[in-house]
């Protein structure tokens, strides 16, 4: 068991194959107009290795979770633990900590930074990571690995196509090896065909070990996953 | 570090908005030429007025009380300027309670004087010293001091002015009616002056004054004090003795009249500085308008950011990055067009740049190109403070 938890709080049954649990957990977000139930006692456990899909209606709570599981916000009660560590009680600076160490991000839209070419975009979370600049050997092997051709590597994210941007994006979010693979419609803006190029690529990754959890609203693209979760009015209803 | 990743990305978005950071910049450089130029204009006047007041910072100036009584006074009879004058034994009072130091009686007026055949008459002031006090008080160019009544020395200025040379004769007074005085010897220039203004008078003899202007009287007498630290004692003797029941005269110690005149042009040189400020804190709203502009632009960047593992402070450090390079910048170039610009005001207004690269003038560049720096980061710590603490879920979610 590599949880880091008190004795008393280790009532949730893990092995050691997890990488992700959730215990009960509820977000209320308070508005105004009165609190708004994002997510209501959810509870699921992502065991590493896995290629998870979750789907479900607008408004169901998926970005909630999404947020949850990228540790971008944390439970108004209920526990969560990533790779063994418990969030709810982590400060922001920890919080971010993990993100960069544990969790890999792929956006819908790619969001690489437009001021870096596609290396210095690769680079980034080491550099993150490392505090120092760091050696682009393993940032050449990773776009090599999502089979970025070297041609492109020295160019700014407008000067890559969709499907170059993408690639470039998941060569980020791997490259400092982290538990988990966080998708976010990785395949919404990309034609039919980059689309099956970026799965197939998610597909070998998750072939080679990498646990991925990607939120999508296509059942085509669930397809790849082994798992789906589905969500609606704040609660796993599959 | 990680930080020259959020360095180079600063100088990327700085180069991409290359006319925005300019326009920014430009402020920042008007600002730093605004403080030093003025600065520098500032200390170049006091050097400036220094220089030309320094032979007369060693002195006590004793001139009658203007609206006292007329205890010992004699009246100024020979169409002197002014209408109270020290008595001759006044001046002896004087001069006994300023030993050692020499006191030197003066009369001065002015009047009209030809200096040759079918010349126009001009005005000048024209001084009269005993031949024997006039070495220790005026220092000659050319020619020698006159010892006969006959002879006289002119001012530098004087002598350029009108073209004088040793041995040129003037003619005093409407048509020559106080005499004909040969000049002897060309004063160095002196510039302004407490005691004695020079560069544009004529310094005859006592004795010639006297007979000419039908004098028995002095008009001022100038104390050379030998050890300037003995300076207030001099003042302070000369007025017990002489103010006794009465004002009669009043005192000048020069240095300390100098101390008061530079600590007006300091305070004058700090209110011009202060108001090159003014252009600083304007341009330093426009960075700061220009950083919020940057922060609001990136938003998404941000979010992305602080999603994949930056920290706020990384992300501080970003922005704070932008303004200091513009900061910087624009202060160094600001700095060496304030060489420039204190250069050009130096020369328009004093006539001379030799105050410009002294280390007083200098420092100015200092303060300018630092009060920029300063400006700038100070600016930019509310946007990069704003940046740092969005929410990276609204962030990312910004479009």
């Amino acid at each position: 068991m590599v949880l880091l938890l008190k004795k008393e709080e280790v009532t949730f049954p893990m092995d050691e194959q997890a990488v992700m649990s959730f215990r009960d957990v509820v977000k209320v977000y308070p508005l105004p107009a009165g609190d708004v139930t994002a997510l209501d006692g959810v509870t699921f456990l992502v065991d590493r290795g896995e290629f998870i899909s979750i789907m479900g209606p607008s408004g169901s709570g998926k970005s909630t979770l999404l947020n949850l599981m990228g540790c971008l916000d944390t439970p108004t009660s209920g526990d969560i633990f990533i790779s063994g560590t418990r969030i709810g009680d982590m400060t922001d600076a920890e919080l971010t900590n993990l993100r960069r160490d544990r969790i890999g991000f792929i956006f819908q839209y790619f969001n690489l930074f437009p001021l870096l070419n596609a290396i210095e975009n690769v680079t980034f979370p080491m550099m993150l990571k490392s505090g120092k600049n760091v050696d682009t050997k393993k940032a050449h092997d990773v776009l090599h690995a999502v089979q970025l051709e070297e041609q492109f590597y020295s160019h700014t994210p407008t000067e890559l196509s969709g499907g170059q941007q993408q690639r470039v994006a998941v060569a980020r979010a791997l490259i400092n090896d982290p538990d988990i693979l966080l998708c976010d419609e990785p395949t919404g803006n990309l034609d039919s065909k980059t689309g099956a190029g970026i799965m197939d690529l998610m597909t070998e990754l998750n072939r080679n070990g990498t646990t991925i959890i990607m939120v999508t609203h296509d059942p085509n693209i669930a397809k790849y996953s082994n798992r789906t979760i589905r969500i609606a009015d704040g609660r796993i209803v599959e | 570090m990680s930080g020259m990743i959020f360095f180079e990305i600063a100088k990327r978005n700085i180069r991409i908005h290359m006319l925005r950071s300019s326009l920014a910049m430009l402020g920042i450089i008007i600002g730093v030429v605004a403080i030093a130029s003025m600065g520098i204009l500032g200390n170049s006047m006091v050097l400036a007025v220094s220089d030309s007041l320094r032979t007369v910072g060693d002195s006590v100036i004793v001139t009658p009380h203007v609206g006292g009584t007329t205890h010992g006074f004699g009246g100024g009879t020979g169409g002197g300027s002014s209408s109270l004058s020290i008595s001759e034994q006044d001046y002896q009072q004087i001069k006994r309670v300023s030993a050692p130091n020499v006191a030197i009686p003066v009369l001065q007026t002015s009047d009209r004087m030809k200096l040759g055949v079918g010349t126009d008459d001009i005005v000048a002031p024209i001084y009269g010293l005993n031949p024997d006090d006039v070495p220790d008080l005026l220092k000659l160019k050319e020619g020698g001091y006159s010892r006969g009544n006959s002879g006289c020395l002119v001012g530098s200025k004087f002598a350029d002015d009108h073209k004088i040379k040793v041995g040129t004769r003037i003619a005093i007074g409407t048509d020559g009616t106080k005499g004909t005085l040969r000049v002897t010897g060309i004063i160095e220039e002196r510039g302004m002056a407490f005691d004695v203004s020079t560069d544009s008078a004529v310094v005859a003899t006592k004795d010639w004054f006297d007979t000419a202007y039908n004098r028995n009287d002095y008009d001022k007498v100038v104390v050379k004090v030998k050890n300037l630290d003995d300076l207030p004692t001099v003042k302070t003797a000369i007025e017990k003795q002489m103010n006794k029941r009465d004002t009669i005269v009043d005192v000048m110690d020069t240095r300390k009249t100098m101390e008061t005149i530079f600590q007006a042009f300091g305070q004058i040189t700090t209110f011009v500085t202060a108001i090159g400020g003014i252009s600083m804190i304007v341009a330093g709203v426009s960075i700061l308008n220009i950083m919020m502009m940057s922060v609001t632009e990136r938003i998404k960047e941000i979010g992305i950011m602080r999603s994949i593992g930056a920290q706020k402070k990384e992300v501080m450090w970003m922005f704070l990055y932008e303004a200091l390079i513009l900061g910087i910048a624009g202060s160094l170039i600001g700095g060496v067009l304030s060489l420039l610009g204190g250069y050009a005001i130096s020369s328009m207004m004093l006539q001379t740049t030799k105050y410009l690269f002294v280390p007083s003038s200098l420092v100015n560049i200092v303060y300018g190109v630092s009060f920029g720096i300063v400006v700038c980061l100070i600016c930019g710590i509310y946007p990069a403070w704003r940046a740092a603490n969005l929410n990276p879920i609204d962030a990312l979610r910004h479009e």
